[in-house]
C-alpha cells in the first residue's frame, strides 16, 4: 500500500441493531428540540438549546449513518475541516454586522429605535406598498 | 502491454507509441479518459480563453491611448474591462495550470496509471466547456457592465445581460470542484509504493493545496452568483437594502470564494517554479518541508483574509483590523517560499533557458506585487488606493506577473515532455524578454497613475495622466508581441522542432523518468520510489535518462 | 450463501490496484463533494445568520405565523426515517441480500416522496398567504423590516434542499435497480454507500433547517 493510513480491512461491519438505536435516539431528540422550543427560554438559550440538539442529531447520523466512526482519519478530516470554514465564513461575517456602525447596517430594529417612540417598530403602513424601494424601513411621513 | 523496452531507450525516435498516437480519430478525443489527452484538450480551450481575453485587453488599453473617448463608448468600455476579467480569472487563471499540467503531470509525478475519476475528469472539461459556451453567449448577446466582481446593488439591476454570464461562472465552478477532488482523491489513494507525502514533487503539494481551496471556497461563490442572479431575475430582495437586504454580505460571500481564488491562480503558479528552480539549478529544494508545508498554509491563511477587499465597503472598522492583520500571514508563508527558491539557487549550477528566464521574472514579479499587496492591506493605506489602478497594477503583478510567468515556464520545461519536440531555444528568451519588459512597461506606469488618484473603471481621464497611460499601451504591445511569437514557436516546433528525447534538461523530476510523449498507460510497471523528487545528491554520475529508474516491485 | 459464490467478480477500473484502493477512493471523493455540498449551504446559512441577527423579532414572529409547525416536524421525522431505512438497506446489501436493500431503498423513496408532497402543500399554502419572497410578499399578518428576507430565505433555502432531495431520490432510485439485480456483496457496495452519503447530507441539512425555519 502506497501509506500507512490503511487498515488491513476496511472497517466492522455492525448489526442492523445499532441504526435503529440511532434512529430512536434521533427521534427522541426531535420530539426535545420541538418541546424546548414550546417553552419560550430567553433570547439567547431557545437558539442555542435548538443548535446544541441539531448539533447532536447531525454528530449522530455523521459518526453511525454515514459510518465517520469506523472510517480511516482522512474522511473525519474532510468532513471537520468543512465545518471550521463554515464556521470561518459565519463568524466573521457576523462579527461583521455586530461590530458595524449601526447606521451602516440596513435599517432595523435596533437601528429604528432612534425614531420617536410613538413609531410603532412592527407595523408600518410604507410597508404595503413595496414596489418603490426604500419603502420598508422608513419611518411613516408625519402629517 | 502497449510498449516496451524500446520506446523508452533513449533512442528518441518521435513516433514511438505514446498517448497521442494510441487511438486516432476525433472521438478518441472527445471521449477520451486518458489524464493526458485531457490535460490538451484544457490546453486548447483556455489558451482560446487567454486570446480571448487578450484581445479585449488590447482593445481596453486602445480606448486608454487618449483622454477622451477613443474608439468605443463608455457603456462599451465596462463591457470590455467586464469580460477581460470575467475571461481570465474563471476562464483562464483558475483552470488553467491545474488543468493543463495538473491533469498531465500528477497521476505522472504519483506513479499513478491516471487520475483517480477519469470519468469526472472528462466531465470537467465539459462543464468548463458548457460554462464557456454559456458566458460567451452572454457576451454575445450584449455582455454585462458590471466588473468581473459583480457588485450587488448594480448587478441585481444592471439592463445588460449578466445572467448567462454568472452561470457561465457558476458552471466552471462546478468543473473546477470537480477538478479539485480528482486531484486531492488522487494524492491520498493513488501514490505509488514507497512515495510517502515527504517524497511527493513539490508540484503536487502545491496542487494539493489548491484543490482544497477549489473544493472548499467555489461552492460559496456558486451560491452567491446563484443568489445574484435569482435577484437579477426575480427581485427577491436578498441583497437590496431597500427590502432589508445587505449589499456588504454578497461582498463577504463573494470574496471568501475570490480572494481564496487569487491562491487557486498563484498556487499552481508556484508548483511549477518549485519544479523548474530544481531542474535548472541542479540542485535539491531548499528547505523541501517549508515549502511544502507553506502551499498548506498559503491555502490554510488564505481563507482568513477576505475582508481587506471590504475596507472602504462599510464593513466595521473591528472586522476591518482583524482582517488587516490577518492578510499579513500571507506574506510570510509567501516569504518562506521565496526564500527557499533563493536559497536553491544560490551555489547551483545554473542553465539559464527559457523557463529559467521566467522564473526570475516571477521572482520579481512575486516580491514586487506581493510587497505592495502587503501595503494594500493596511487599512490607512487602502483607503487611500482603493479602486485606482494601483490596486490594478497590484494584482496584475501577482496574476500576470505570478501565474502567467509560471504558466510559461510550465509550458516551455514540459513542452519537449507533453509533445517529445524542443521549441527553439532562441526565440524563446527573445520572447520572454519582450514579455517581461512589456510587463513591466505596461504596470509599473499603473502604479504611478494609481498614486496620483486615477481610479479604475473609467473609459476617459484627465489630461495630466496621458503619457503614463501612453507608456501603458506601448507596453502593452510589446507583451502581446511576445506572446503571438510564444505561439507561432510553439506551433512550428510541434512539426519542425527537434526531436527531445525523454529528458532534455537532465531533470530529476518522477515525471521525466517516462518516455516523451508518455505512452498512454504511463507505466508498464508501476515504479518503487526511493528518494525524493529532483533529488541530485544521489547517483550523481547517471541523470537518470530514461529507462531503468522505474525500480521494477 | 450460495448466490455470493455465483455472482461475477466486482469491476475494478484498470487504474486501481485492488477493490479496497477503488473503495477508499470513491468513499474520499463523496466526502469531498459533501464538504463542497456543506459550503454551498454555508453560503445560505451565512446570510440567514446576519439577517437574523438583524431583524431577530421579525424572524420569530414570521416563523411563529407565517409557517406550519405540524408540517416541518413531519418532515423532520420522515427524513430521519429514510435515512434509516437507507442505512439498513446498505447493510443488507454488504451481507448480499440485494432484494431486500431494494425494497429499503423503495421504502426510502416513498419517503422522498411524502417529504416532497408535505413541502408541497406548505408551498400552496405560502402562495395563497402572500407569504412569498421579496417584491410578491404580501402576507399583512407580519409586517416590517426583514419581515419578506425570511421568506426569501426560507423558499431558496427549502428550494435548493427540495432539489437535492429530488436529486437523492434520483440516485436512490438508480440503487435500488441495481440492487435488486443483485450488483452488490461485500466487496462491491462503494456505489450504494456513497448514495446512501448523499441522501444522509440531505437529511443532515434538514436537521439544521427545521429549527432555524421552524422553531425559533
Amino acid at each position: 500500500m502506497p501509506n500507512g493510513e490503511h487498515q488491513t480491512a476496511l472497517e466492522p461491519h455492525h448489526g442492523a441493531g445499532r441504526y435503529v438505536a440511532v434512529w430512536v435516539a434521533l427521534c427522541a431528540l426531535t420530539v426535545g428540540t420541538l418541546l424546548a422550543s414550546r417553552l419560550s427560554l430567553g433570547p439567547p438559550w431557545h437558539l442555542l438549546v435548538a443548535l446544541a440538539i441539531a448539533a447532536a442529531k447531525a454528530g449522530l447520523v455523521a459518526l453511525f449513518f454515514m459510518h465517520l466512526w469506523d472510517q480511516p482519519g482522512v474522511n473525519r478530516l474532510v468532513f471537520a475541516t468543512s465545518l471550521v470554514f463554515v464556521a470561518l465564513l459565519i463568524g466573521l461575517v457576523l462579527l461583521d454586522s455586530a461590530t458595524r456602525f449601526p447606521l451602516a447596517n440596513p435599517p432595523n430594529e435596533r437601528t429604528l429605535r432612534f425614531e420617536p417612540p410613538s413609531f410603532e417598530t412592527h407595523v408600518q403602513p410604507g410597508e404595503r406598498e413595496q414596489g418603490e424601494p426604500g419603502a420598508i424601513g422608513r419611518p411613516p411621513a408625519r402629517e | 502491454m502497449v510498449h516496451d523496452a524500446p520506446a523508452s531507450a533513449g533512442s528518441a525516435v518521435y513516433n514511438t507509441p505514446n498517448y497521442l498516437n494510441a487511438e486516432i480519430g476525433v472521438r478518441s478525443w472527445l471521449l477520451t479518459r486518458d489524464h493526458k489527452r485531457i490535460a490538451i484538450m484544457y490546453l486548447v480551450l483556455t489558451t482560446s480563453a487567454f486570446a480571448l481575453g487578450g484581445i479585449f485587453a488590447m482593445l481596453i488599453r486602445i480606448e486608454l491611448l487618449t483622454p477622451g473617448p477613443t474608439i468605443m463608448s463608455a457603456l462599451t468600455y465596462n463591457r470590455m474591462f467586464t469580460l477581460h476579467g470575467v475571461i481570465m480569472i474563471f476562464l483562464f487563471m483558475v483552470p488553467a495550470i491545474p488543468g493543463i499540467f495538473g491533469n498531465f503531470f500528477l497521476p505522472l509525478m504519483l506513479g499513478a496509471q491516471d487520475v483517480a475519476f477519469p470519468r469526472l475528469n472528462l466531465l470537467s472539461v465539459y462543464l468548463y466547456l458548457t460554462g464557456a459556451v454559456i458566458a460567451v453567449w452572454g457576451m454575445i448577446h450584449g455582455g454585462a457592465d458590471t466588473g468581473w466582481t459583480f457588485y450587488a446593488p448594480y448587478s441585481t439591476t444592471t439592463p445588460t445581460q449578466v445572467v448567462p454570464i454568472l452561470l457561465g461562472a457558476f458552471v466552471v465552478g462546478f468543473s473546477s470542484i470537480v477538478t479539485g477532488i480528482n486531484f486531492i482523491v488522487t494524492t491520498h489513494t493513488m501514490r505509488g509504493p514507497g512515495l510517502t507525502w515527504n517524497r511527493m514533487p513539490l508540484f503536487v503539494w502545491s496542487i494539493y493545496a489548491t484543490s482544497v481551496i477549489q473544493v472548499l471556497a467555489t461552492p460559496v461563490l456558486g451560491m452567491v452568483l446563484l443568489l445574484v442572479a435569482i435577484e437579477h431575475a426575480f427581485g427577491f430582495g436578498i441583497f437590496d437594502p431597500a427590502r432589508g437586504g445587505d449589499p456588504v454580505l454578497f461582498q463577504h460571500l463573494f470574496w471568501f470564494y475570490s480572494h481564496p481564488a487569487v491562491y487557486i491562480m498563484v498556487l499552481p503558479a508556484m508548483a511549477v517554479i518549485s519544479e523548474v528552480v530544481c531542474a535548472f539549478a541542479r540542485k535539491n529544494m531548499f528547505g523541501y518541508k517549508a515549502v511544502a508545508y507553506s502551499s498548506l498554509g498559503i491555502a490554510f491563511v488564505g481563507f482568513f483574509t477576505w475582508g481587506h477587499h471590504l475596507f472602504t465597503s462599510g464593513q466595521s472598522t473591528f472586522d476591518a483590523g482583524i482582517f488587516g492583520v490577518l492578510s499579513m500571514f500571507v506574506g510570510i508563508f509567501t516569504a518562506i517560499k521565496v526564500f527557499n527558491w533563493t536559497a536553491t539557487l544560490y551555489q547551483g549550477a545554473i542553465k539559464f533557458t527559457a523557463p529559467f528566464a521566467y522564473v526570475c521574472g516571477f521572482l520579481f514579479f512575486l516580491v514586487f506585487g506581493g510587497m505592495t499587496g502587503v501595503a494594500l492591506a493596511t487599512v490607512s493605506l487602502d483607503v487611500h488606493w482603493q479602486d485606482t489602478y494601483f490596486v490594478v497594477a497590484h494584482f496584475h503583478f501577482i496574476m500576470v506577473g505570478g501565474t502567467i510567468m509560471a504558466f510559461l515556464a510550465a509550458i516551455h520545461y514540459w513542452w519537449p515532455k507533453m509533445f517529445g519536440r524542443m521549441y527553439s531555444e532562441g526565440w524563446a528568451l527573445v520572447a520572454a524578454c519582450l514579455i517581461i519588459l512589456g510587463f513591466n512597461a505596461t504596470f509599473i506606469p499603473q502604479f504611478l497613475l494609481g498614486n496620483m488618484g486615477m481610479p479604475r473603471r473609467y473609459y476617459s481621464y484627465p489630461a495630466q495622466f496621458w503619457p503614463l497611460n501612453v507608456a501603458s499601451t506601448a507596453g502593452a504591445s510589446l507583451l502581446a508581441f511576445g506572446f503571438l511569437l510564444v505561439l507561432t514557436y510553439l506551433l512550428i516546433s510541434l512539426r519542425h522542432g527537434k526531436v527531445a528525447g525523454p529528458n532534455p534538461w537532465g531533470s530529476r523530476g518522477f515525471e521525466w523518468n517516462t518516455p516523451s510523449p508518455p505512452s498512454a498507460l504511463n507505466f508498464p510497471v508501476p515504479p518503487v520510489f526511493t528518494h525524493g523528487p529532483h533529488d541530485y545528491t544521489t547517483g550523481a554520475e547517471t541523470p537518470p535518462e530514461a529507462p531503468g529508474e522505474p525500480e521494477h516491485a | 450463501m450460495p448466490e455470493l459464490t455465483a455472482r461475477a467478480a466486482p469491476p475494478l477500473a484498470h487504474h486501481f490496484v485492488d477493490m479496497r484502493q477503488q473503495t477508499e477512493a470513491a468513499r474520499l471523493g463523496m466526502w469531498l463533494f459533501l464538504a463542497s455540498e456543506v459550503l454551498l449551504f454555508t453560503g445560505l446559512f451565512t446570510a440567514y445568520s446576519i439577517y437574523r441577527y438583524l431583524y431577530a423579532g421579525v424572524f420569530e414572529e414570521a416563523s411563529r405565523k407565517g409557517v406550519e409547525l405540524w408540517a416541518g416536524t413531519t418532515n423532520t421525522f420522515v427524513l430521519i426515517t429514510s435515512s434509516l431505512t437507507v442505512a439498513l438497506a446498505i447493510h443488507f446489501a454488504r451481507l448480499g441480500r440485494g432484494k431486500l436493500a431494494a425494497a429499503l431503498l423503495g421504502v426510502s423513496l416513498l419517503l422522498g416522496c411524502a417529504f416532497l408532497g408535505i413541502k408541497a402543500i406548505e408551498y400552496a399554502n405560502h402562495f395563497h398567504e402572500g407569504q412569498l419572497p421579496g417584491k410578491f410578499y404580501t402576507f399583512a399578518e407580519v409586517q416590517g423590516p426583514g419581515a419578506s428576507m425570511f421568506f426569501t430565505l426560507y423558499f431558496i433555502m427549502t428550494g435548493l434542499h427540495g432539489l437535492h432531495v429530488i436529486a437523492g431520490m434520483t440516485v436512490l432510485a438508480v440503487m435500488a435497480v441495481r440492487a435488486w439485480r443483485e450488483e452488490f456483496g461485500p466487496e462491491h457496495y462503494a456505489p450504494i454507500e456513497i448514495a446512501g452519503l448523499y441522501w444522509h447530507l440531505v437529511d443532515l441539512i434538514w436537521i439544521f433547517l427545521y429549527p432555524l425555519l421552524y422553531l425559533i
